[in-house]
């Protein structure tokens, strides 16, 4: 047969990347001294097995289990309130950086404008904001607030303006055209009509927040996350067990609600939301409307009791003595002292490194574990199932979600902590703690890939004779995996954000750097460390676009 | 049954005996009985709903009768492990009104797929990387007159294209009975007629038995030696082509008893 036509050749886009990211794991690898130095403290592994013991008997005396629930409201109404902030912030700012508002008021590029002005406060971490907050309300229940309003606001902005450019036009046209002024016309269509996905990216922001209002915990902010360190390092494994345990129910039951509410929307799944892939909806089940104004019910009064419940001082935001040590700040952190600039520069790359190897265990992880993980997949009916022995796949699903469940709703520097019990301070402890927290994350998103995938391809396959394994390899991956592989991208993105915090508890990186430096007021310092911070986040961010893109 | 296969009398390729097939409460198929012979072309008619795939489903293994017994190739489905059940149904092609392809693989990919129940696991693995049997998928995909995309995106073609390669895959697996579940109802007139005539000629050179359900009565009359009608569930009647009258036809789509 002559006229075959040509195999493509092996040398593609694909295989470069790959090749590219073998190499750039092993210079990680290197860079965390893997190849040179002892990494393990053997002495750490009794402190294990005494904490990994505990977890049979968590203290649960009724004085302190008040103690718990008082601190696992605080969390809750952080992140309640600093949500709120956040969807506040992020529908002005969404209205203001989306295309299609400049257009129908007749300008063009300011959006571009608007958007590369929240880039700034996006690129910067909770936690930081966090500190930089304390230095000008002191220890107030503010700072958690606003330290997650102020970068959600800015992401959620970002996400609400796509969503609002992603929403078909005509009906907003037509009313701009009969006349009706611009702000009306946005909130009789494309408002409405974006809501369900607005709604769903609040919901699934505010899964995020739980998660962020624990990590503020270890800033001296309070709740679960503080609780959790001071009992961590008073070795008191009992008792940080039982803060554990709560801060697992809190986050999974958020997480049921906002997964259980999406799906009555009839929205798309967490990772179609993060990648934007509005395009991706599912059929609404049968609707529920009760449980839709129930859930609204329920935010109302979580709000009140959450504005109530946290006390926090909002008159401090406009009293005089805010804007003049917000001046002070500002005044003692300029110029930028840049006399450290090579050690900085060393420090990035370990922060990079850090970050790839962080990616690169929560990704491989995730994707295995995300299979069992899936409601479709070793159950009866399901595309792997077994046929014999049903009960083992639902005992495989159960556990896989409880251990994906552990792993995210742990943060990550209590990871961290943990893993510095046996591993000398450096980059690897700090990888490893952000590729649990984060195969958490991913294994979840991922499941729901496979839980919504379309499985006829993978029945005809069955259908002509393919073993379980040949379904999967020919069935399933082909469909899941460039979307893992996308996501996994993205939230490398999230990755490089989130090393700063596993610094702060003494793995390595430029998060150590900037403790070290806001510890001596050194803010001439920390600014330089946090621009070149920045510049890091956006480098990752343009590769992971172009790789995205090329992949596509 | 070994001694089934060598005696004189032929076993039937497919043969339902009592055949109900319930969805909850619901009834889908009710008491079917029918025997398929090698080499037989069989159309299998009915409105939407009137039990086709269900049909068809019981016939690949895919479907477990609620009651009654599925035999093919000699063999009760019911009773033969999930090993034994691959090695039948690696014996019986399936095309569909939607194709069932997989998207992202190349037409290739899932040409070869036709390949799964034969090849190892790691010879499948390997072949998606460094595809094998190229030849034998080249010489599919020209049978069915679309040679050029053999290395195309599967997602990238026309329904009418993606039917091909459906056929190709069949071609590759190389059956001894074809199914095709309403396998035009997803193309236009012109298409239908190319596809129909195709699945046609296919079993004609082969020999092999071809089963193929039909919402539209007009390419059953005309391509098909034998015709079953389904209605609600009941087999409505079972005739060679030439039997069938406007009569009976009629009764097939009346709305009401
Ligand atoms: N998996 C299923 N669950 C419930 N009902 C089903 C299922 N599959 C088919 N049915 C029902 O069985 C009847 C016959 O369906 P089907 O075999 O698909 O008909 P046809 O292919 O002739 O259109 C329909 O009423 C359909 O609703
Ligand atoms: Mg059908």
């Amino acid at each position: 047969m002559s006229i075959d036509p040509k195999q493509p050749s092996l040398l593609n886009w694909r295989t470069l990347w790959g090749l590219l990211f073998v190499a750039a794991v092993i210079w990680s690898l290197h860079l965390a001294g893997l190849f040179e130095r002892d990494q393990v403290n053997v002495g750490g592994w009794t402190l294990v097995v005494r904490f990994l013991l505990a977890a049979f008997s968590p203290e649960l005396s009724s004085e302190f289990l008040h103690l718990t629930l008082e601190a696992t409201l605080q969390t809750l109404t952080y992140a309640v309130c600093g949500t709120f902030f956040s969807v506040l912030l992020g529908l002005v700012g969404g209205v203001l950086s989306s295309e299609v508002w400049w257009l129908s008021k007749g300008f063009q590029a300011y959006w571009l404008a608007v958007r590369a002005f929240l880039a700034i406060p996006r690129a910067i971490h909770e936690l930081i904001w966090g500190l930089f907050l304390i230095n000008i309300f002191g220890l107030d229940p503010l700072v958690a607030v606003l330290a997650i309003a102020i970068p959600f606001g800015a992401i959620t902005a970002k996400v609400f303006a796509e969503i609002l450019d992603e929403t078909p036009r005509t009906s907003l046209l037509a009313l701009l055209n009969s006349g009706v002024s611009p702000l009306n016309a946005f909130a009789y269509s494309l408002i409405p009509q974006a809501f369900p996905n607005l709604l769903s990216y609040t919901f699934y922001r505010f899964e995020c927040s739980i998660r962020s209002a624990a990590v503020l915990g270890i800033i001296g902010a309070g709740g679960l996350g503080y609780q959790i360190l001071l009992s961590l390092q008073s070795l008191r494994y009992e008792q940080m067990w039982t803060f554990l345990i709560a801060l697992v129910l809190l986050s999974g039951a958020t997480d049921f609600w906002s997964a259980m509410l999406r799906r009555q929307l009839g929205a798309t799944s967490r990772l179609d939301l993060n990648v934007l892939n509005l395009s991706q909806r599912q059929k609404p089940l049968d609707q529920d409307h009760r449980l839709v104004s129930l859930s609204l019910f329920g935010v109302i009064v979580l709000l009140i009791f959450s504005f109530w419940y946290v006390k926090a001082d909002f008159t401090k935001l406009w009293t005089p003595r805010t804007a003049q040590l917000l001046a002070g700040l500002i005044q003692d952190s300029f110029p930028p002292d840049i006399s450290q600039l090579s050690q900085v520069l060393t420090l990035a790359a370990q922060t990079l490194a850090m970050s790839l190897l962080a990616i690169t265990i929560a990704g491989i992880g995730g994707i295995l574990l995300s299979f069992p993980a899936a409601n479709n997949f070793l159950l009866p009916g399901g595309i792997l199932d077994p046929g014999r022995n049903s009960h083992l796949g639902t005992a495989v699903l159960v556990f896989t979600r409880f251990f994906l469940l552990f792993t995210r709703a742990v943060p990550e520097p209590i990871w961290a902590l943990i893993f510095l019990f046996v591993f000398f301070p450096g980059i690897l402890p700090g990888a490893i703690a952000l590729g649990i927290h984060n195969l958490g994350i991913l294994g979840r998103l991922m499941a729901e890939v496979t839980e919504n995938l379309d499985q006829r391809a993978a029945r005809s396959l069955k259908a002509l004779g393919a073993t379980g394994s040949q379904v999967f390899l020919y069935g399933v991956l082909p469909c899941t995996l460039p979307r893992f592989v996308a996501y996994i991208l993205y939230r490398w993105e999230v990755c490089i954000r989130a090393t700063l915090i596993v610094g702060f508890v003494g793995a390595g990186g430029l998060g150590r750097l900037l403790t070290e430096q806001l510890s001596s007021f050194d803010y001439r310092g920390v600014i330089a460390t946090l621009i070149c911070f920045i510049c890091l986040t956006f480098l990752v961010d343009l590769i992971s676009a172009t790789v995205r893109r090329t992949l596509r | 049954m070994d001694s089934n296969l060598s005696s004189n009398i032929p076993v039937p390729i497919f043969e339902l005996k009592n055949v109900n097939k319930q969805f909850g409460s619901f009834q889908s198929l009710i008491n079917i009985n029918l025997q398929i012979q090698a080499g037989d072309r069989v159309a299998l008619v009915g409105s939407s709903g009137a039990g086709k795939s269900t049909l068809i489903n019981l016939l690949n293994g895919t479907l477990q009768p609620s009651e009654g017994e599925v035999w093919v190739l000699g063999r009760n489905l019911a009773s033969l492990r999930p090993k034994s059940l691959r090695q039948v149904q690696q014996q019986i092609g399936t095309i569909y009104q939607q194709f069932h392809l997989v998207d992202n693989l190349r037409v290739i990919h899932n040409i070869n797929a036709g390949h799964l129940g034969r090849w190892s696991f790691l010879k499948a693995a390997v072949s998606l990387i460094f595809p094998r049997d190229v030849e034998t998928a080249a010489r599919a995909l020209k049978q069915v007159g679309m040679l050029e995309k053999l290395y195309q995106r599967t997602d990238r073609l026309s329904g009418g294209q993606q039917q091909r390669v459906a056929i190709a895959r069949v071609l590759v697996q190389n059956p001894i009975a074809i199914l095709a579940d309403e396998p035009i109802s997803s193309l236009d007139s012109e298409r239908s007629r190319e596809i129909i005539q195709l699945l046609r000629q296919l079993s004609q050179d082969s020999g092999k038995t071809l089963v193929t359900s039909l919402h539209a009565f007009e390419y059953a009359h005309t391509y098909y030696q034998r015709i079953i009608g389904l209605r609600q569930g009941r087999i409505l009647f079972d005739a060679p082509a030439e039997a069938v009258s406007p009569a009976m036809v009629e009764a097939l789509y009346r709305l009401k008893d």
